[in-house]
């Protein structure tokens, strides 16, 4: 089997027995339960973790988008966010269109 | 079919549909790049259903697997790992009779999703929340697809910049939903705790820094809850 194909099925399965462990493990227990909060405060960390690295570090292409160009993206986007009710499509629209604007002005300049 | 299939279906189709046709157009595009299938793409995108795995995929594979595939599984999976505790989370309040009815809602347990699904699903009768999953999973998972497969045809249309812009709406999407979440104290202790703890990446491997920092912010935040609880 190529190398490609063996990662992606041994990736898919992994993932696919990671979600079956969460839904086996939560077993019978209330939203309440101790163990379920715990859970859900790992699942928000680590989303928070990622968005932090990913506009702070970013591998890949995103590395070359500039850092203040990021950063100003998601100001806007969140700041939307928070002061428009919590509307997604218009905080995303506008946080990405900051982020390209600030971009062309940097490289422009 | 069961009358909240519809809605879960709408939801998916506006912010996260938009957020994920992005993300996985630029996935398709970087597929291509790097000498994989249409085949691959689509099946990467259905089978991990996770796009910071599926980019260390893509990253190696245009590496030429350099450090093996095993290497490259290991940092892919734990890139992903949040499933677990995302499933943990979403299990009690999807679940609706015996444990198995939740099998097929199994596959859709991703960021989008879920993060959709804890925000509505308190709000919907407990009958009608695994349809609604469905609905919103299956319409995000065809999105994700069909985009995946343009990214790939269309990827020298789609210049360096262009690929770039895409690629940031994946992190901006993501905190938009944690933003959204800040007026409740407990996810605006995870939140602050696990952006704190991402500078856990500054003196761990890349591979494991996003699950250690995962596991430290989300228990640092737990047990500043008990604590804010008990006093």
């Amino acid at each position: 089997m190529p190398p490609a194909d063996l990662a992606l099925l041994l990736t898919a399965l992994a993932c696919l027995g990671l979600r079956l462990a969460g839904v086996w493990l939560a077993g019978g227990l209330s939203v309440d339960h101790p163990a379920i909060a715990w859970a859900t405060a790992v699942a928000q960390a680590t989303l928070a973790a990622f968005v932090t690295l990913a506009i702070l570090l970013p591998p890949g292409a995103l590395a070359e988008v500039p850092l203040f160009a990021r950063l100003a993206g998601l100001g806007v986007g969140v700041t939307i966010c928070l002061a428009f009710r919590r509307r997604l499509l218009p905080s995303l629209l506008a946080g990405l269109a900051a982020m390209l604007v600030v971009r062309a002005l940097l490289q422009g300049g | 079919m069961p009358s909240s299939f519809l809605p879960g279906l709408k939801e998916a189709l506006g912010a996260p549909g938009v957020a994920m046709a992005a993300t996985f157009l630029a996935f398709g595009a970087a597929v291509r790049e790097a000498g994989l299938s249409a085949g691959w793409a689509l099946l990467a995108c259905w089978g991990i259903y996770g796009m910071p795995g599926q980019l260390v995929l893509v990253q190696a594979a245009a590496a030429g697997w350099a450090g093996g595939v095993g290497a490259v599984v290991i940092g892919a999976v734990a890139v992903n790992a949040r499933f677990l505790p995302m499933a943990v989370s979403l299990a009690p309040v999807l679940a609706h009779g015996p444990r198995g009815r939740l099998l097929p809602a199994v596959p859709f347990i991703a960021v989008t999703p879920w993060a959709a699904a804890m925000r509505a699903l308190p709000g919907v009768e407990r009958a009608d929340r695994l349809p609604w999953f469905l609905g919103f999973g299956l319409t995000s998972w065809i999105v994700a697809g069909g985009a995946a497969l343009a990214g790939f045809f269309l990827a020298g249309a789609l210049g360096q910049e262009a690929r770039a812009a895409l690629l940031f709406v994946n992190p901006l999407y993501y905190a938009l939903l944690l933003a959204a979440d800040l007026d409740r104290p407990a996810p605006r202790r995870a939140v602050l705790c696990g952006a704190a703890a991402a500078s856990l990446a500054l003196i761990l491997p890349a591979s494991i820094a996003l699950l250690a920092a995962g596991i430290v912010g989300g228990t640092a935040a737990f047990l500043l809850g008990r604590r804010r609880a008990a006093g």
